[in-house]
């Protein structure tokens, strides 16, 4: 079930991240591909930085994903340095659109899969911890991802029945589809989060002592390098923004 | 020890159901005790009280003391109480609080601060004593429903407390999943836990419970040892609302009478999912106007059936010929109807008369006289202007049932309409059932429940590993089938 976020088994192949390492990854990803300026230092860290992901993936065993984002990156950025500047008018702009968007976003996007199918809840639970989140931040985050699979098991079956009851577009009572999904979804997520939390409390949820957590993580030789790599990377960018850089840019 | 002192209680909302009044008792340590009573007699209430949930989480009126080992623990907070009590509950899909099984079964001890390596020691062994190594390292949504209550068990029991609540742990499961959970209450038997079972069905603790509470309107009316409370015959027993103590012998007495003999044709279904042929259904013939017991095992292609039958599995292939005419996938969503499990997924409206309409084409004000016609033939008409949701379990079952006789389908499928359900309860939808055959709907009723079989169902389809393995009406080797498929000592595979 595609609903089934933060749920990666134990057994996940190939090189393992501390997910606070994944998580630095991937902010320094959102901030310098999807937010950074191009030209100069980036025409280089651009690309790197879009690497990481795509090699994470492949050595998670998503070969073919991996390959897929390569053929397109590479199309994009090509496509971006070589055909825009050549073309005009409306190709123009739709190619730097189309080719500018996808090289910015798909880098971010490939890191968040990522992030997602290869942690678990428990050793995001064990990361917050670690940074010393407070545990009225930490419960609430838990209990949402706890929660998305069971509401995308609600969210199916009530679509069910409406395909079974021809409440469908185009069909009977178009216009209150949303009502119809959501209202007994509601109702339904929160009778399961009432019994929920009652069977959390009884196994003792809450209780005023610090919490211990069997989850192993910590910081492994590859953590190091990647969080030193962001490090240099954002220390980089901030020196060229006040200008100090000016050989490179 | 256990001891109820005096204990009254009242729900805030005001409810009457589920009140407890001048409650006294003891059980001394080691005891397997049976609770027992219809829907609503304040058993559930009473298992609240032992795990701490009444008065810290369910608010309302108490009087009177619980004590467990001469603590009181009417004013400990919950996380107190976790440690001394540990809890089983009925839905076993909303009470695990981890994603993963090793996380879920560390969860309590983690709670109550316990060291790593002790959490790790005890998972060992809590794993080797329950034999769930098969199910650790893997996702929770990926469990069977018996699955995830062996789950819920493994984890009330790695805070190794000294007392179990159960409440209604067996509501959801199959036969096998029942006996495995048999399996469990023995070994904290032996391991000298108390162990306090509110529960419907009671064949499988008869061997296991040493004493039987009967409740009643929130008293406890009776106070049986096992020995005496077995001997209470039959008739009694179905008086008291209790279901049968005893494996049902299937002495049928409706044998199928087909005012024609029309057939339904179900041919060349498949269903394959992640390249694995999960249903295989090539030829098969049902009378028309027949109650179908769907019948197997948890994981050997019921459910899928059903919904195959109804057409919402896009990628199923197969057909069903009804007098002639011929049904492919998209035409079935409009001719059989599935009444779910959990029937507030399929109740859209803000009445229960719109919800009936809803099913119903054409003109509103002259379909109304139908659809109230349809309400009082299944005793809704007291709850025609209530909201569905609203409504009891069973009510709303009702209403979902109205809603497909409203929408003229044929063909109506049930999904476990009887788990849960206590013995009137289990009568009253027999009843619905055997209404809708008279009216010439053919019923299709997935269900682990013999009793509700025994009562109306005259033809079965046996499923196992996706197929159908044997299929056919009430004789002498189908019955002996049945019941060596619901008998109690064989243990399937």
């Amino acid at each position: 079930m595609s609903w089934e976020l933060l749920s990666a088994s134990k057994k996940s192949k190939g090189v393992t991240l501390d997910p606070r390492t994944k998580l630095i990854v991937l902010i320094t990803i959102c901030f310098l591909v999807l937010g950074g300026e191009g030209g100069g230092l980036a025409l280089v860290t651009k690309p790197m930085l879009t690497a990481i992901p795509i090699l994470l993936l492949f050595c998670f065993g998503k070969k073919k994903a991996a390959l897929v984002c390569v053929i397109i990156y590479v199309t994009c950025y090509l496509g971006e340095q070589f055909v825009v500047p050549v073309t005009t008018g409306a190709t123009n702009f739709v190619l730097l659109f189309l080719c500018g968007f996808i090289s910015r976003v798909l880098p971010g996007l490939a890191m968040g899969y990522y992030t997602v199918r290869t942690t678990t809840v428990s050793e995001l639970v064990a990361a917050m911890q670690r940074i010393h989140l407070t545990e009225k931040l930490i419960i609430p985050l838990s209990v949402m991802f706890r929660f998305f699979p069971t509401v995308g098991e609600e969210y199916h079956a009530i679509g069910d029945a409406m395909r079974m009851r021809g409440i469908r577009f185009g069909g009977k009572k178009t216009v209150k589809m949303l009502e119809y999904r959501f209202v007994p979804m509601m109702i339904c997520s929160i009778k399961i989060g009432e019994e929920l939390s009652a069977a959390a409390l009884t196994r003792g949820l809450g209780a005023p002592v610090r919490r211990t957590n069997i989850c192993k993580i910590g910081f492994k030789a590859l953590d190091i390098v990647l969080i030193t790599f962001c490090a240099v990377l954002f220390i980089l960018t901030i020196l060229r923004k006040i200008g100090l850089l000016g050989v490179l840019a | 020890m256990i001891e109820f002192q005096n204990v009254s209680f009242a729900y805030e909302n005001g409810d009457h159901a589920g009140q407890l009044h001048n409650i006294n008792f003891t059980i001394p340590d080691g005891q397997v005790v049976l609770l027992c009573g219809e829907s609503g007699c304040g058993k559930t209430t009473l298992t609240r009280l032992l795990n701490g949930l009444i008065p810290s989480y369910y608010e309302g009126r108490l009087e009177g003391s619980v004590f467990i080992d001469g603590k009181s623990i009417v004013e400990k907070p919950l996380y107190e109480i976790a440690s001394l009590t540990g809890s089983v509950f009925q839905n076993p899909r909303s009470q695990f609080f981890a994603v993963d099984t090793n996380s879920e079964l560390a969860f309590g001890c983690e709670n109550l601060g316990i060291a790593e390596n002790e959490i790790i020691a005890r998972m060992k062994r809590t794993v080797a004593e329950l034999h769930i190594e098969t199910l650790m390292d893997r996702s929770i949504f990926a469990l069977s429903g018996g699955e995830k209550q062996k789950i819920a068990c493994a984890s009330a029991a790695m805070m190794e407390p000294e007392v179990f609540v159960l409440d209604e742990p067996s509501s959801n499961l199959d036969i096998k999943s029942i006996r495995e959970l048999a399996e469990v209450i023995t070994l904290w038997k032996n391991q000298g836990k108390t162990i306090l079972i509110a529960e419907h069905r009671l064949s499988y603790l008869m061997d296991l419970a040493d004493r039987v509470l009967y409740m009643k309107d929130g008293q406890i009316e009776n106070d049986f040892s096992i020995a005496d409370f077995r001997k209470i015959p039959p008739d009694e027993i179905s008086r008291m609302g209790l279901r049968s103590l005893y494996p049902v012998t299937f002495h049928n007495h409706h044998t199928f009478t087909a005012k024609n003999k029309d057939e339904i044709i179900l041919s060349d279904f498949r269903f394959a999912y992640a390249e694995s042929l999960v249903l295989k259904v090539e030829h098969l013939v049902i009378p028309q106007g027949s109650i179908v017991g769907v019948i197997g095992n948890n994981g050997a292609g019921k459910t899928t059936f059903a919904r195959c039958l109804c057409g919402l599995e896009k990628k199923a292939s197969g057909a069903i010929t009804i007098k002639g005419k011929t049904y492919l996938r998209k035409k079935r969503l409009n001719q059989c109807y599935m009444v779910m499990q959990n029937p507030s997924h399929q109740l859209f409206t803000e009445d229960v008369l719109d919800e009936v309409l809803l099913s119903m084409d054409g003109d509103e004000e002259e379909n109304r006289p139908i659809a109230e016609k349809i309400l009082s033939d299944l005793n809704l008409t007291p709850f025609t202007e209530r909201h569905p949701m609203s409504l009891s379990g069973g009510q709303q079952q009702r209403v979902a049932v109205a809603s497909a006789v409203a929408s003229g389908r044929e063909i109506m499928i049930f999904d476990e309409p009887t788990s849960g359900l206590d013995f009137r309860h289990m009568e009253e939808v027999a009843n619905v059932l055997r209404k809708l055959q008279k009216a010439g709907k053919t019923l299709f009723i997935i269900t682990h429940d013999p009793e509700l079989i025994e009562r109306c169902c005259d033809y079965f389809i046996f499923i196992e590993n996706g197929e159908v393995s044997w299929h056919g009406g009430w004789n002498l080797q189908n019955k002996q089938q049945l019941e060596l498929f619901f008998g109690p000592q064989r243990k399937r595979r």
